[in-house]
């Protein structure tokens, strides 16, 4: 799951200054369910934007509200057509890939993010988002018994806790889990303490260039069955 | 009350009663066992936040003589209602009682406007043929009740005690009755049919209940002394005073039983020994009743019963048996077995056979007999053999209880408007799901226990010296604390919108009571039978897919304050305060009553259903519409929630959040929750006016300064 | 070019004694070259710390470089917290080149625990693939295999924890360390003599030395602060209590004193090959440490 967080009101202020009318856009997918831009938070911000506003604020802008169920699908942004048409500027409430999708889809149109995205990870509670993976295109998983030091590391290093570690915890911050303790810990329960004995060269950063692009070669017809 | 307020109110009810409802809730499970389906679930809701009038429409538009019931209605509903699962079930029939008589019931007057011209007779006037006069004269036909007794009533005027049935309750709603134009005969004992259709009505229902006392079977009944139930009953509510000696034995272990011994106390025998074949366990009676008849001093022998009546010396000598249990027998009871060799002996001045009664159809009527001499009817139409002839209540149920007649009655009245329209009986189609199946162990705990509130009985020693009602009523603490209790079965959450759930668990996650579940499938279910209607996961709800089931219960927030909103634009006072406020206790209970009488000018009040429900979004339209400062007021201890105020916490402190972020002071916005620390929310809201006013004053000046420096 | 003078002191029998200095935020060097000054022949090398505690500095090499023109021996710090692997060989190839050839290899600390949290954390390589790529070059090829024209040669170390609060990870590294061409060990600061000596029971099965790592602590303040904020440190106690009993303004003496109470007996119970001494800010005392402690270093 992709992992955001609104932005702060006063920069999201300053970047719909210039314009009157405004589509508030949410995604009904990732962005709601990490909490930063489904119906929820769109009618939050909605909210917030008024109340900034009728309170003293000198802007005087035109709001309309709406819900993707994804942002980064072509097909979801044809219903916004007629909508479009409409406003000013579009406020994104999607990840970045959906106020890119926007970009390419409206050409005319101005867009603006409404979230850091920040992350892909998990809900660890209710409220609380823990990043796992960074997407490295060489996945290592097999050898750090599936705890990934690339993310959880904040040196994504390979080949074994740095010194800094203390109490299970990362130097770089007290609440965070040292990733190689919990490989350590992990592989020495599995037994295979000797996957971490071995040693890991420089990761390759050309595992799949950036900006990477994945392409699922179809099968040719026929080909399974001989 | 401030003219905020009781606009507010009006407002509201009239609002209420025009509105279009697709109510998707589910039948819970005391409307469902409620042989009128009653919407018990609704007029408690209704005690529970104080709006009486509501609650007594509710009621009666669900039952034609709701006084009575909320006196003497054996309340099936009580012993169906989940609660029970919990603690104690909710005192439903005292709830009744308490929004008839602060909703002001006996001011209700009832009209109707004649629009047949088919006229129909009814035959008794127990509440089988009364609830169907009501009916018929709703739908516009000429009614005539018989009646052979002298007054109208059937067993509510002389069956039932006046201690328990006041009355001038009975008689207030037989004036509505004669106001609604019913014809009312007296002393009129119908003996045929044909002539009553000679007499140029269409059709007939006969209701003339179950009278006969059923005879014990043994030597020596017929002596004098010997009186059965029904008829004993009967003589003293019509006002005689039959001599019964200082020791009187009562045999049987029903409703006549209990009351014909508890009568013949308060007539002033020294001793009343009730006779029961049975167990304490088998007892037909309500154990209520039972238990207000031993404090009351009425003796109970269990398992014995009398075999053979020897008049002598002006007593009445009787050899009793004692029996034990055997197998249960076809009513599920354990079959009383006499034990061999048993029998005793004991003397009595007199003895009551209550035993049962069974109906006595005169054989004019020509209708169908069945088992137990009751009257065969189709139980869809209560058609009788006889073209044009239904009939309905203990005379073809055999005894049974008021609000089986009254539903009788009323199914009647219908299927009889069907025939003399020439429909095809519109049977009953149910609409909503009944909610069926028991609370998880897991939901149940999470329920926060609280106790069942009693409506209060006189002392047992006042009851005894005369035939004054016993039950008394709640005040208005006990029946919000009461009604609070209720948990809202079937009407809870549900998602609306499957495809904008992005499943996410914030439901499952957040839900107190640990309803929603992910299904095999991978889809989040909240399962109605489980829900506790709570509405924290509908303002969780990241996808705003989650809503309350009942139409009116997922726009109240918003209606509410928009309402607010439009009377505060109104009024012009400023500076605008708004609060949320749980209505939950709002009369009942004395903070939020307090907070409600203590609210000046300027201060406008937005009830909520539990501060639960209060979005961070309401709170921030709040402010967008021109508040200076909203506040937040739950119940605190009085909550039936746990944890409640956590959530208010969190939303309150995300539009705090905006406040601060558009330069406004984030405590504009505060929560207020009455506790041992905190109790006086007068004095709270006095310091958050003052604060207010304070921060108001100063963006005022603000303004002049720099206008003044333009 | 000769082997260098650590490396063969590293082959004798000599308690080593090496010591390390932080380099100026700034360009005014003078305070460092007297710290060279007074340091260079009472120790057997000093290291240069590489932006320690992700500060940023005037550079590690560039502080070796002043340590070679006062005439010390340098060992240089080298991170890959800040460089990646085509800056790391470049820096390298320099030093070098300028007769750096003691080389630190350490993964280097977060960046969140310095003053500029915003970089970019760079950390293409950690402290074991950092040896091997040094390795590397000494075989002649750069870590993409391409030939290079004359070829490098180094002394390498790297760091161990012998007190970390969960050992066994670290013995793992340490031994992918050894492994991987570390010929030298400087460990984290030492407190705890017994951790020492399990620590070095173990160590002593590898053809390499161990030289202790002895902090300087100048307070009960200071060593509370370690304890929270610099990586990996553990001040015990009973150590933080003792400073905390002299009277203000005796504190770094406090400290000498300890420093040279835990030198004296790591040398005469044969402890570990050497010491690392960290004086962190008042490296001008290190003489007087080693000289209450009794060490003098080899002349040759
Ligand atoms: C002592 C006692 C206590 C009870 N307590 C309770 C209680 O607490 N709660 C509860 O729910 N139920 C109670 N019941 C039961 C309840 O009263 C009856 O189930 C209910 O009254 C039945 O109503 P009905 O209209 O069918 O008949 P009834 O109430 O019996 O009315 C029948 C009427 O028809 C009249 N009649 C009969 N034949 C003719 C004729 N040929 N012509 C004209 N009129 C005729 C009779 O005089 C009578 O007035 C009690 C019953 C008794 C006897
Ligand atoms: S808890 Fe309320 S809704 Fe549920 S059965 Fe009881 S009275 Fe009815
Ligand atoms: S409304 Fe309350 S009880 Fe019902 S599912 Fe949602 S959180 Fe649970």
């Amino acid at each position: 799951m992709i992992v955001a967080e609104q932005k702060p009101l006063p920069e999201i202020r300053r970047m719909i200054s210039p314009y009157e009318r405004v589509l508030i856009l949410g995604c009904g997918t990732c962005m709601t369910v990490c909490d930063a831009g489904g119906e929820r938070e769109v009618s939050f911000l909605h909210n917030a934007l008024r109340v900034a506003q009728s309170k003293g604020g000198n802007e005087a802008h035109h709001f309309l509200e709406s819900t993707l169920k994804r942002q980064c699908e072509p097909e979801f942004l044809e219903m916004l057509v007629d909508k479009v048409g409409e406003v000013d500027v579009i406020l994104s409430l999607g990840c970045g890939i959906g106020v890119q999708a926007i970009a390419e889809r409206f050409p005319d149109t101005p867009v603006l993010p409404g979230v850091n995205t920040s992350f892909m990870g998990i809900s660890s509670e209710q409220g609380v988002w823990d990043e796992r993976c960074a997407a490295c295109g060489d996945c290592r998983l097999e050898d750090t018994a599936g705890i990934c030091p690339v993310t959880r590391c904040t040196k994504g290093i390979l080949n074994g806790p740095c010194a800094g570690t203390k109490n299970g915890k990362c130097e770089a911050n007290k609440d965070m889990d040292c990733a190689w303790v919990l490989i350590y810990k992990r592989l020495e329960r599995l037994g295979q303490l000797e996957k971490m004995r071995r040693y890991y060269p420089m990761r390759n950063f050309r595992a799949i260039p950036r900006p990477k692009r994945l392409v699922r070669t179809p099968v040719a017809l026929g080909e399974d069955d001989g | 009350m401030y003219p905020s307020v009781s606009g507010n109110i009006q407002k509201y009810v009239v609002h209420r009663i025009g509105m279009p409802s697709r109510d998707r809730s589910f039948v819970p499970p005391c409307q469902a066992t409620c042989p009128l389906h009653m919407d018990i679930r609704e007029y408690v809701d209704l005690v529970a936040q104080g709006r009486i009038m509501e609650a007594l429409q509710v009621i009666r538009g669900g039952n034609p003589f709701p006084s009575i019931c909320a006196y003497i209605c054996t309340h099936p509903c009580e012993e169906s209602c989940r609660r029970s699962q919990v603690d104690k079930p909710i005192a439903i029939r005292a709830l009744k009682r308490f929004a008839l008589e602060f909703g002001g019931d006996r001011m209700i007057q009832v009209e109707a406007r004649t629009a047949h011209s088919e006229k129909v007779a009814i035959v008794g006037s127990g509440p089988a043929g009364m609830a169907c006069a009501y009916y018929l004269r709703n739908f516009g036909y000429p009614v005539t009740i018989f009646e052979a007794h002298s007054e109208l009533g059937g067993m509510l005027r002389v069956g039932i005690p006046r201690y328990r049935l006041p009355r001038d309750v009975l008689d207030v709603e037989i004036q509505r009755l004669t106001r609604m134009g019913v014809e009312i005969r007296t002393n009129t004992r119908v003996v045929s049919l044909d002539l009553l259709f000679d007499m140029g009505y269409k059709a007939v229902f006969v209701t003339i209940g179950a009278h006969q006392s059923l005879r014990m079977g043994i030597e020596g009944e017929d002596s004098p002394g010997v009186i059965d139930g029904a008829t004993f009953l009967r003589e003293v509510n019509l006002g005689l005073k039959p001599s019964l000696g200082d020791n009187v034995a009562v045999v049987g272990g029903g409703n006549v039983a209990l009351d014909a011994a508890r009568t013949v106390l308060r007539l002033g025998a020294r001793k009343v020994t009730i006779l029961y074949r049975r167990s304490q366990a088998e007892m037909p009676a309500d154990p209520a009743e039972v238990e207000q008849a031993l404090e009351e001093g009425v003796h109970i022998q269990f398992l014995v019963m009398p075999t053979r009546i020897k008049r002598q010396d002006g007593k009445l000598n009787m050899t009793c048996i004692r029996m034990e249990l055997g197998e249960p027998d076809a009513s599920g009871r354990r079959r009383p077995v006499p034990v061999e060799g048993s029998e005793f002996n004991e003397e009595f001045d007199t003895l009551i056979s209550a035993i049962g009664q069974a109906p006595q159809t005169p054989g004019d009527f020509r209708v169908r007999i069945g088992r137990g001499s009751t009257i065969q009817v189709d139980p869809a139409t209560l058609s009788t053999n006889r073209r044009g002839v239904f009939a309905g209540g203990d005379a073809v149920t055999g005894p049974a209880t008021v609000v089986e007649a009254l539903a009788a009655g009323r199914l009647a009245a219908s299927r009889i408007d069907d025939y003399l329209q020439h429909r095809y009986p519109s049977l009953d189609k149910g609409g909503r799901e009944t909610l069926v199946g028991d609370l998880l162990p897991e939901t149940v705990e999470m329920i926060r226990k609280i106790g069942r509130i009693e409506a209060p009985l006189l002392p047992a020693e006042a009851r005894i010296k005369e035939f004054e009602p016993i039950e008394l009523v709640y005040d208005w603490e006990a029946a919000v604390n009461e009604a609070r209790r209720c948990l809202r079965c079937g009407m809870g959450a549900e998602i609306l919108f499957q495809d904008k759930c992005a499943t996410c668990l914030t439901c499952l996650r957040v839900c107190p009571y640990h309803v929603p579940y992910l299904d095999t499938m991978g889809t989040i279910q909240i399962p109605a039978d489980q829900c506790q209607a709570c509405g924290v996961c509908i303002a969780e709800c990241p996808a705003k897919a989650i809503v309350l089931r009942k139409p009116y219960d997922r726009r109240h927030v918003t209606e509410e304050l928009d309402h607010v909103l439009k009377s505060a634009s109104e009024s012009k006072v400023s500076p605008l305060i708004i609060g949320f406020c749980c209505q939950y206790g709002l009369f009942g209970t004395g903070t939020l009553a307090n907070l409600w009488r203590v609210a000046k000018a300027g201060i406008w009040i937005v009830p909520v259903l539990c501060i639960a429900k209060v979005e961070a979004d309401h709170l921030l339209r709040a402010f967008e519409i021109g508040a200076e400062g909203v506040f937040v007021a739950g119940c605190g201890e009085q909550c039936a929630r746990e944890n409640t105020v956590a959530w208010v916490h969190n939303r309150v402190q995300k539009a705090r959040k905006v406040l601060s972020e558009i330069g406004l002071e984030p405590n504009r916005l505060q929560t207020y929750v009455p506790s041992a620390t905190n109790a006086y929310p007068a004095e709270w809201l006095d310091g958050f006016v003052e604060q207010i006013g304070g921060l108001y004053l100063a963006s005022v000046i603000m303004k002049e300064v720099k206008v003044d420096s333009r | 070019m000769a082997n260098a003078l650590f490396e063969e002191k590293l082959h004798s029998d000599e308690f080593l004694v090496t010591t390390e200095i932080g380099p100026p935020k700034g360009v005014d060097v003078s305070e460092m070259i007297h710290h060279i000054d007074i340091l260079k022949d009472k120790v057997d090398a000093i290291n240069v710390t590489d932006h320690q505690s992700s500060v940023m500095r005037f550079p590690s090499l560039g502080g070796c470089l002043l340590v070679k023109e006062c005439g010390g021996e340098p060992i240089l710090q080298m991170t890959c917290r800040d460089r990646n692997r085509l800056a790391l060989q470049a820096d390298l190839l320099l030093a070098y080149s300028r007769s750096i050839v003691n080389v630190l290899c350490l993964t280097g600390d977060s960046i969140d625990v310095g003053d500029h949290k915003e970089a970019k954390p760079v950390f293409d390589s950690d402290s074991v693939q950092l040896l091997k790529m040094i390795r590397t070059l000494e075989s002649g090829k750069d870590v993409s295999g391409n030939d290079l024209k004359g070829v490098p040669k180094f002394c390498l170390g790297a760091s161990v924890h012998p007190e970390a609060d969960l050992i066994e990870p670290q013995l793992i590294k340490f031994e992918k360390k050894v492994a991987a061409g570390a010929q030298f060990f400087q460990t984290q600061g030492i407190f705890d003599l017994a951790s020492l000596r399990r620590f070095m029971q173990y160590a002593s099965q590898f053809d390499i030395k161990i030289l202790a790592g002895i902090i300087v602590l100048a307070s009960a303040r200071m060593a509370k602060y370690m304890n929270d904020n610099v990586p990996g440190i553990i001040v015990p106690e009973a150590i933080i209590d003792e400073l905390a009993s002299v009277e203000k303004g005796k504190g770094l003496q406090k400290g000498i004193e300890i420093a040279a109470k835990l030198i004296r007996t790591i040398k005469e119970e044969n402890l570990s090959h050497g010491i690392h001494i960290m004086a962190v800010g008042n490296e001008s005392v290190v003489p007087d440490i080693l000289e209450a402690a009794e060490v003098e270093v080899a002349r040759h």
